[in-house]
């Protein structure tokens, strides 16, 4: 066998798709994966080309069981999505091997649709879309070119199927409207936790060496008004209190519910879209009435719970009263939670917060006096502190002195409970983005933020930001753009730019209408749109009635259409075509005789009418081809007829 | 597709403004025809097919047709050896892949068929022995028309054995002082070497039969040869039909076309149809090109 030509290319066309099917899989495959799949191409490849042997059964078998193993070593399961798609790659790849008949191709091509599926249900952002489009688009080519029949150029594969592909876009609309949906992501696979980057549910700032600033966005709200001002823009996430001298993390016991919380003050109402996470927190406005979603609950510290992980984009609708307040006793049992230090622990840190409480005349006091010895202790905010030792509050307050969120919260909750005061640290975001384009509040994974709560008897829970204190810079200015001072790169380009800023935002607000609109389009709103459409409200009976009057219309369309093709494609049209030039040139006193072919004529009018016959012959070339040489596609037929019609 | 080209622009070097003829003996060995070549003498019909041997790399033998000449110094003759007390066959000329027939008139109507006989079966059969010939065979055979003393002209159903005639006719006022500028032709005959070789001969035959004959072609062919059963006493036979189109097909590769297209029929119809029509219909030598033509004129293309 030779190397495909032009008129072949379309053989290479499955192997291309399986590909791209691979590659949008990437993210989630094991590292081995795409070399090995590159491996088995190339040595297909040879294999036709070359007559390179391919490998014999035994080979194969063991290819099989290694990939296998493989799998398993780097997921330590077949099952999720991320085992399965490595497995099915692999496995694909090991089928080149043995690929000879179409129905081997047929499986490829299979198991190439099936990675687009895995890697549409792993991931659905905007910007994957027209990955995705390119890839159904070669599958359906690479099917094209299974289909039989003499083979034909990549070029014309793929115009064909983009044409098939589109024709079947109105039906793919209909569906996602009108087919109903389950509520849930029921396709929600379990797995992959640990790589949705963000707030965690421990805290350890001596640890970390680097914070890493990412873009990636949190949550979006869009709000019913106007936004609340930047100095309320806490978002609350998980509550640390446990403390160890080194680490915080959450409580896990349920305290009980110790004060209730008066909603008062201006209300924000807002959707929220928040995007997955580990922690199983609704990161929400300070302080927000839990949602009427049924799985999310409040907790004792006010953090709204979700009974499930959050392993897609979930939406809620929310009101937040950032001047809420908390009434009543502190419960003993909670106060010695947040009480609670490890003994032996940041003896420096202890003995300074005695001297402190000694001086205040009560808590409130004691709290304005850490703030005092915070401010004037020449901490520097910086985001690659040094690490710390194990006595990290000691370290940080007396040696380093420098050092984020994380770790000023982490050294004031300490000073207060070392002087009695119930306290703990919250985490979450601060800030966000306003987008005048999409006019929504994007909070990214680079606001994030960590704070503190103190009770004060008979103010309730009090929030103290001690890194405001620290670097007042940070938050007060413009804490639109910058938050915590973890001014993402996109922020401080938009100072620059204003186009940019302009793109960016659009981008953003794009973004947000896929996520709430597209991906996020429910059972609910699908019954909403088709009651709008005037398909009654009936539940499900509405979404049938709809997606039952949407496939006939496609139907009689597409019939409509093949019938139109048909009639185009009879053989008569080229007759037909042909016979209006003639009449043309005959009227033009340069009549073909009957016995005359079209080409000895067009040499014939080239004695007497050079020009003519140039314009000429082409066209009757191409009516030659047609008319008696062998089938071409209906596309060669319909451009002959075009530039027929076009002759003057 | 190249080397054909090639190989017809090899023949044009010798034989002097004659394209179309070269082309159409080309198409007629290239569908596996015998070709006759009719022309007065020293118009270089003998040039032509050494040629032609040359060029397609063929193996190949003359043989001058007089009138004594017999079946088995054509075909071949067993003799019988004392020393193995059997009969062994002693192969004639015809046991070559292109066999060059010099003026096959003058012979005996019987070595005539003897030589026909094999040209149609492709094989000789002596003493109840079956000989193949080899693989391609090809005879070129040429006759001179005036000639006609002493000659013996082949009846029309030897004829139709010739998928074409050919004449080379006079040649024109610049290749005739070409050619006598030039000299020698025998000289520029050895010089030719073999543009083909047999595998590619074999392909190139293989081409031919894979031209494209579209439903059209078929009955534009039809209408061709039922015309000419009505518009002259005898018309063509289907084994002229058949010729017809493998020539047409010939004629098609050499215009470097995958399907076969009405301009083809029509170039290969005179050279085809004319020496069958001509003493079929009494019109005498040199009417066939004026019968073909009013054929040809008489059938619309199919548009």
């Amino acid at each position: 066998m030779k190397l495909p030509g032009p008129e072949r290319s379309g053989a290479l066309l499955p192997i291309a798709a399986l590909f791209m099917a691979a590659a949008i899989n990437a993210h989630h495959l094991a590292w081995w994966c795409l070399p090995m799949l590159a491996l088995a191409t190339a040595w297909h490849l040879r294999a036709v080309l070359r007559g390179f042997p391919q490998p014999g059964r035994l080979a194969r078998i063991s290819f099989a069981v290694i990939v296998t193993t493989g799998v398993l070593l780097s997921f330590r399961t077949l099952n999720g999505l991320a085992a399965g798609a490595t497995l099915l790659v692999a496995m694909t790849a090991a089928k080149l091997f043995e690929a000879r008949t179409t129905r081997d191709w047929h499986v490829i091509c299979g198991a190439t649709l099936f990675l687009l599926l895995a890697a549409c249900l792993d991931r659905q952002e905007l910007w994957r879309l027209p990955l995705y489009g390119l890839c159904l688009w070669l599958c359906a080519a690479a099917l094209r070119s299974l289909a039989g029949g003499a083979p034909l150029p990549a070029r014309t594969l793929l115009r064909e199927s983009a044409a098939q592909l589109l024709r079947a876009v109105p039906l793919a609309i209909m569906c996602f409207l009108f087919f109903p949906r389950l509520p849930g992501a029921f396709w929600a696979i379990a797995g992959d936790e640990e790589a949705i980057t963000g707030l965690s549910e421990e805290m350890s700032p001596g640890r970390i060496a680097r914070l890493s600033e990412s873009d990636e966005p949190a949550l979006r709200a869009r709000f019913d008004g106007a936004p609340p001002p930047p100095v309320q823009r806490y978002w609350r996430g998980p509550v640390l209190r446990d403390f160890d001298g080194f680490t915080w993390r959450r409580h896990r016991d349920p305290v009980g519910r110790t004060a209730a919380l008066e909603y008062r003050g201006p209300a924000y109402h807002y959707s929220e879209t928040l995007e997955p996470n580990t922690h199983r927190t609704v990161v929400a406005l300070e302080l927000s009435r839990p949602p009427d979603a049924p799985l999310v609950t409040q907790s004792a510290d006010f953090q709204l719970l979700s009974q499930r992980p959050i392993l897609q984009a979930q939406s809620y609708e929310l009101t937040g009263y950032p001047q809420a307040v908390s009434r009543g006793e502190l419960a003993a049992d909670a106060r010695q939670v947040d009480l609670a230090l490890p003994p032996d622990r940041n003896p420096r840190a202890t003995e300074l917060a005695h001297q402190l409480r000694a001086r205040a005349p009560d808590d409130a006091a004691f709290v304005n006096s850490v703030f005092d010895w915070l401010r004037r202790g020449g901490f520097v905010y910086t985001l690659v502190p040094q690490r710390l030792g194990r006595d990290s509050v000691d370290d940080l307050l007396f040696r380093t002195r420098e050092g984020f969120c994380g770790h000023y919260a982490s050294a004031f909750v300490d000073l207060m409970r070392a002087g009695g005061v119930p306290a703990r640290v919250v985490t979450g975001y601060q800030g966000g983005e306003w987008n005048p384009i999409g006019r929504f509040l994007l909070v990214r994974q680079s606001h994030a933020h960590a704070w503190a709560e103190v009770w004060l008897p008979g103010r309730g829970w009090l929030r103290a930001d001690p890194t405001a204190v620290v670097a007042p810079e940070r938050l007060s200015r413009e804490l639109l753009q910058f938050g915590d001072g973890f001014g993402s790169r996109a922020s401080r380009l938009l100072g620059e730019q204003r186009w940019l800023t302009t793109t960016l935002q659009a981008w953003a607000a794009l973004n947000a209408w896929w996520q709430d609109d597209i991906v996020g389009f429910n059972f609910t709103k699908q019954l909403n749109l088709a009651e709008r459409l005037g398909f009654g409200d009936r539940g499900w009976q509405t979404l049938a009635i709809a997606l039952g009057a949407g496939m006939c219309a496609w139907l009689l369309w597409i019939a409509w259409t093949l019938h139109r093709l048909a009639r185009a494609a009879r053989p008569d049209a080229i007759t037909r075509a042909w016979r209006r030039i003639d009449r043309r040139l005959a009227r033009a006193g340069h009549a073909r005789a009957p016995h005359e072919g079209v080409l000895a004529y067009c040499d014939r009018l080239a004695l007497t009418q050079p020009v003519a016959a140039a314009t000429l012959r082409p066209l009757a070339r191409r009516y030659a081809q047609l008319r008696y040489g062998p089938p071409l596609p209906a596309e060669e037929l319909r451009g002959f007829l075009r530039a027929a019609r076009a002759y003057r | 597709m190249s080397r054909l080209r090639d190989a017809v622009a090899a023949v044009e070097q010798v034989i002097l403004g004659k394209p179309t003829q070269i082309r159409l003996c080309l198409a007629c060995l290239l569908a596996r025809g015998h070709l006759l070549l009719e022309d007065v003498p020293g118009v270089g019909k003998t040039t032509l097919a050494h040629t032609l041997a040359r060029v397609l790399g063929l193996e190949w033998r003359r043989l001058q047709f007089t009138s004594d000449l017999l079946p088995a110094d054509v075909v071949g003759v067993s003799i019988f050896d004392r020393v193995t007390q059997q009969f062994q066959f002693r192969p004639g000329p015809v046991f070559t892949q292109l066999l060059l027939a010099d003026e096959i008139n003058r012979a005996s109507p019987k070595a005539q068929s003897a030589l026909l006989e094999a040209m149609e079966e492709r094989q000789v059969s002596i003493d109840g022995v079956t000989h193949p010939l080899p693989e391609p065979f090809f005879v070129v055979a040429t006759q001179n028309p005036h000639e006609q003393l002493g000659a013996f002209g082949l009846p029309e159903s030897q004829l139709d054995r010739f998928l074409m005639r050919v004449s080379l006719g006079y040649p024109d006022r610049e290749s005739e002082r070409a050619l006598l500028l030039a000299g020698e032709r025998h000289e520029l005959l050895e010089a030719t070497s073999a543009v083909l070789n047999p595998a590619e001969l074999l392909a190139a035959q293989r081409a031919v039969r894979a031209i494209y004959v579209g439903a059209p072609l078929l009955d534009y062919v039809q209408a061709l040869v039922a015309r000419s059963r009505t518009l002259f006493q005898l018309g063509l036979s289907p084994r002229a039909a058949q010729g017809l189109v493998r020539a047409a097909q010939g004629w098609a590769l050499l215009a470097e076309e995958r399907a076969l297209l009405p301009e083809h029929v029509q170039a290969v119809l005179p050279s085809v149809a004319a020496h069958r029509l001509e003493q079929r219909d009494g019109g005498g030598a040199g009417q066939g090109a004026r019968l073909a033509a009013e054929l040809l004129a008489a059938v619309p293309v199919p548009v």
